[in-house]
């Protein structure tokens, strides 16, 4: 198989669509989380941790599409969640009902199916926005004894509507939590490995999306414990296909080097734990220049 | 809604043409490095197109250097209000591989090719002609080269190299004298003060065309650590922003010089590209925008398409 770039996923059921979509509405899920709900004009069909490129249509569209893993979708609906933290995600949160958005999709590799995890119960541990492709693949293959973290930094900041009892919730501060619901205090990755669900000599398999130094924690608790671990990157995009290679993360290489830049965008954004160089990410390959005086 | 073409319009851009030796296939291009190389998106759907490829001249494919490159450190991409500054660095997978692997897929799959070619000395243009024109010389959709002269990411090449016109035009007549039958394209910075220069040598020494412009030099801080957003500082600026730019250096190369011109910078919609063609340019290439939409270009051709 060529691997150059993109070369077609072989686990792609379907074909990537380009299509437009009508701006529902933007649910607040937490006090930062915001959950946005469009009407598709033609169905995208997509597997749990693949994403689709957003962008409003017509003369008000960024100049780069943004990533957003699929929360849920329908034939006719598609859900995504985001936090504003920019230009793009602020544009999102303006959205006017009616108003037109474009969607390419799905993109990339999703977290294996349900056949391809050999029977083992599935650890799902998510930070933040890296909910949705989580939420997604434990809402359409999870089985009795499947189990999902979540991690925030207090009550405020978790999406306590999606998570339902099937989701242990932990925080950073242990402050606003609601009546009748429980959140432990630590970090999520921690708090996973102490948890009673996961002692024994069981072996599982962890899926995990969230932010870099989260995923470290997860694939090291992973590593720890001989379970399989996947894990979904999030990276900036240019364009989500292959095209500018804009989204390289440094993966295990047995050439020379020791690692390459893999595409986040086609090759990812799940790798396998064991196939990221730690150790390189976020590493700049040349010295960082300093302003003088 | 349909674009009303304007009265002067008669061309057919989906309609092959005439650049040096070659006829191409179509006017309407996509631009070096925002369409890898011409292998993805082959399976994308849209309504109305059979493929993101349909009704394109060219696929101008990523640049390919002599050996393989890793490319710059992330972050490689600043968006910004108006347009996206990039420093990928021209990572790629190497001449050797383009030749066995790319542009024998590329000929499979009939994607009509220019094949975009990178060097550090310019005797090295000459060489990389010559293998392309052995391996492919047959090639039925391999149409031509367009010696990139003016990527602003590469440390050791980079913009001196091509804003030095005896150099241009030492690369371009290397490329030349072993293309006999394949259209030469020199593809231009805009980081210069008179770009006529380069172009007049890149056109006396033996190119079918100059495509203009390469990105603008770019720079985006982030205030919250003070730096530049890209850890080499300064990157290529391209994307909407650009266009008023790109027409002006077209339109001085096209009124001083006479030389063909490939249209290239900011075109994301039918009428951005037809801007060029008023200004004498005898195609256009898509950039940034094909990266937002990979349909860009074919949406483009299609709505050129008179009648």
């Amino acid at each position: 198989m060529l691997r150059l770039e993109a070369a077609v996923p072989e686990f792609s059921p379907v074909p990537t669509v380009s299509t437009t979509a009508a701006f529902l509405a933007n649910v607040r899920e937490s006090a930062g989380l915001i959950r946005l709900d469009v009407s598709l004009a033609r169905p995208v069909p997509f597997a749990a941790g693949q994403f689709a490129m957003v962008n409003l249509a017509g003369e008000h569209s960024l100049v780069f599409s943004r990533p957003f893993s699929i929360l849920s979708a329908t034939e006719e609906r598609m859900s995504f969640l985001y936090r504003v933290v920019g230009r793009g995600t602020a544009a999102l949160a303006g959205l006017r009902a009616g108003q037109e958005l474009t969607i390419l999709g799905p993109l990339g590799r999703p977290f294996p199916g349900p056949g391809a995890v050999g029977g083992k119960p599935v650890v799902l541990i998510a930070g933040g926005v890296g909910l949705p492709p989580l939420h997604n693949w434990l809402t359409r293959h999870g089985r009795p004894g499947d189990l999902g973290f979540f991690g925030g930094r207090d009550g405020q900041d978790i999406p306590w509507q999606l998570l339902d009892e099937r989701w242990q919730i932990s925080v950073d501060e242990r402050t606003d939590i609601p009546a009748g619901r429980e959140a432990w205090p630590g970090r999520v990755a921690d708090f996973a490995a102490r948890h009673a669900a996961l002692q024994g000599a069981q072996p599982r398999v962890v899926f995990s999306c969230g932010p870099i130094p989260m995923l470290k924690a997860v694939a090291e608790l992973a590593a720890a414990r001989g379970w399989a671990c996947h894990v979904s990157l999030e990276e900036h995009m240019g364009c989500g296909y292959g095209a500018c290679k804009g989204c390289v993360v440094p993966v295990v290489d047995d050439g020379g080097a020791g690692w390459r830049n893999a595409t986040c965008c086609v090759e990812g954004p799940v790798f396998s734990a064991d196939e990221i160089r730690w150790d390189r990410y976020g590493k700049p390959a040349v010295p960082l220049p300093t302003i003088e005086g | 809604m349909a674009l009303q073409l304007p009265a002067w319009w008669k061309i057919d851009p989906t309609a092959p043409f005439e650049l040096g030796p070659r006829r191409l296939p179509g006017r309407i291009w996509t631009a070096s490095g925002c369409f890898a190389y011409g292998l993805t998106g082959h399976d994308f759907a849209a309504p109305g197109f059979a493929s993101p490829y349909e009704g394109l001249g060219a696929v101008v494919t990523k640049t390919v250097t002599p050996a393989p490159r890793a490319g710059n450190p992330m972050p490689r991409l600043a968006e910004t209000a108006c347009g996206a500054i990039n420093s990928i660095g021209l990572e790629n997978v190497g001449f050797d591989r383009f030749c066995d692997e790319v542009l024998p897929e590329l000929e499979r799959r009939g994607v009509p090719t220019v094949a975009s070619l990178a060097a550090t000395r310019p005797a090295e243009f000459g060489t990389m002609a010559a293998r392309l024109h052995r391996v492919a010389g047959g090639f039925a959709h391999w149409h031509g080269v367009e010696v990139n002269l003016s990527c602003p990411n590469v440390a050791e090449g980079g913009h001196d190299f091509g804003r030095d016109p005896a150099t241009v035009a030492e690369c371009v007549a290397a490329a030349r004298a072993e293309l006999p039958d394949r259209a030469l394209l020199a593809k231009l910075t805009p980081n210069i003060t008179d770009i006529t220069e380069l172009s007049g040598a890149a056109i006396n020494a033996g190119a079918d065309a100059v495509s203009a412009i390469n990105t603008v030099l770019g720079l985006e801080v982030d205030l919250t650590t003070g730096q530049p957003v890209l850890p080499r500082r300064f990157g290529g600026y391209s994307g909407p922003a650009v266009l008023p730019i790109a027409l002006a250096k077209v339109d001085e190369i096209v009124q001083k010089t006479g030389g063909k011109v490939v249209g290239v910078g900011g075109i994301a919609t039918a009428t951005d590209a037809l801007k060029f063609f008023a200004l004498g340019a005898v195609a256009v290439q898509v950039g940034t925008a094909q990266m937002r939409d990979p349909f860009a270009a074919a949406r483009i051709a299609r709505e050129l398409r008179p009648g």
